[in-house]
């Protein structure tokens, strides 16, 4: 009798441990299912408030943050239709300013090299050893510009955001100052353009 | 009526206060009106010094003088004396240039120095500004031998008046300081 019982006992012992073994591991599965579905339902959650927020020029992030964040979000593979709209939107409006900012920065350079080349140009007329070398290139920039009557404007002051002026001149004028007086006393502060792409206008400023 | 007179000193008040700051004008914007003065008259001492040149080609001389010319005012007269003579002959811009040009020597040498403001730029009820500015000239002529025949210093004062003034330019209202040289008087002139 004794030994019956405790067979009966081991066997409920075993029973019990098997039993409470498979219920802890089926535990443990649900939390770590629950807890990958709280990570994604989150992930989700903020690629859509990311992804809406850039949309709606609503970040301080510069475009190269902006293309970083995207393809974190996109290395996530979310799968989730709300994310892929919002992703396609967002990448078609990063390309824009991809191209607009490149465009900004082709521009900055032609502008720069402009610059340069007006004030390599002025020099060198101020500096010229004769008439004919200064009016060869006189005429060289000339070729720069819409027409001889271009206006030049000089501001001799800035203060409070507020430009003082010279008399206004022409290029021409302008050209045959410097062989005139030999000294170049202005650099480019603007130079602005026709559809052509010749100078319409030049804004210079005391150095 | 109370209220018309009200309005009325409201409107003298704003346009006063409009006229005071159009008066006023800080160091920094007088300076670069003075220095702007003076450059005027350094450009003028080299278009002098071109067109004396007898080197300079006629056709860059007329153009240089189309651009004195500008520097001026259109009644402003300019003095000329010599070491031989006390009259001071007055010439308009233009027919003192061509006189320039036409001094019987071979070679011309005129250099300007101590170019410097004698009375600063005062404003003017109208809202010009007028001041004096003195150079000294020194006149070199040579034979062509290459002596020196002629020689003399003289100081002149030269009447300066800035403007403001406005444009119209792509489309934009510029304003700008226009200078404007006025009589060039002779002073003095000596053999040194």
């Amino acid at each position: 009798m004794k030994s019956k019982i405790t067979t009966i006992m081991m066997v409920l012992l075993a029973a019990f441990i098997t039993l409470g073994g498979t219920t802890s591991c089926k535990s443990k599965k649900r939390l770590a299912r629950e807890a990958a579905e709280a990570e994604y339902k989150s992930k989700v959650e903020q690629a859509v408030k990311d992804l809406n927020a850039i949309l709606d020029d609503e970040t301080l992030w510069s475009l190269e943050e902006k293309e970083a964040r995207v393809k974190t979000i996109k290395d996530w593979n979310l799968q989730n239709a709300e994310v892929d709209d919002l992703l396609f939107q967002v990448e078609k409006k990063l390309a824009r300013e991809r191209a607009q900012k490149e465009e900004e920065e082709r521009n900055k350079q032609e502008a720069q090299s402009a610059n340069a080349t007006l004030e390599r140009n002025f020099a060198s007329i101020a500096r010229s050893g004769s008439v004919s070398q200064a009016n060869r290139t006189i005429n060289e920039t000339l070729g720069l510009f819409e027409s001889p009557n271009v206006p030049v404007l000089i501001i001799i002051n800035q203060s409070a955001g507020f430009n003082d002026y010279d008399r206004p001149t022409t290029i021409e004028k302008y050209l045959n100052y410097l062989k005139d007086q030999k000294i170049s006393p202005n650099k480019v502060h603007e130079i602005k353009y026709n559809a052509n792409g010749k100078i319409n206008e030049l804004e210079l400023i005391k150095k | 009526m109370k209220k018309i007179i009200a309005t009325l000193v409201i409107a003298l008040c704003v346009v006063g206060s409009a006229m005071a700051q159009e008066e006023e004008i800080d160091y920094a914007r007088k300076q670069a009106i003075d220095s702007l003065a003076l450059e005027k008259v350094r450009d003028l001492s080299k278009y002098i010094k071109i067109v004396g040149s007898k080197e300079t080609p006629f056709s860059e001389a007329n153009r240089v003088i189309d651009r004195a010319e500008e520097l001026f005012m259109s009644d402003a007269e300019i003095g000329v004396s010599s070491l031989g003579s006390n009259k001071i002959t007055y010439y308009r811009v233009r027919k003192y240039f061509e006189h320039l040009m036409r001094l019987n020597y071979d070679r011309v040498e005129i250099e300007w120095y101590n170019i410097e403001y004698v009375s600063d730029l005062q404003r003017q009820p109208d809202g010009t500004y007028v001041g004096v500015i003195t150079i000294f000239q020194t006149f070199r002529g040579y034979d062509k031998e290459g002596n020196l025949t002629y020689k003399d210093t003289t100081k002149k004062d030269i009447t300066v008046y800035v403007k403001r003034k406005e444009t119209q330019i792509g489309g934009r209202t510029i304003g700008f300081w226009d200078v404007l040289l006025g009589d060039m008087r002779v002073k003095e002139t000596t053999n040194r």
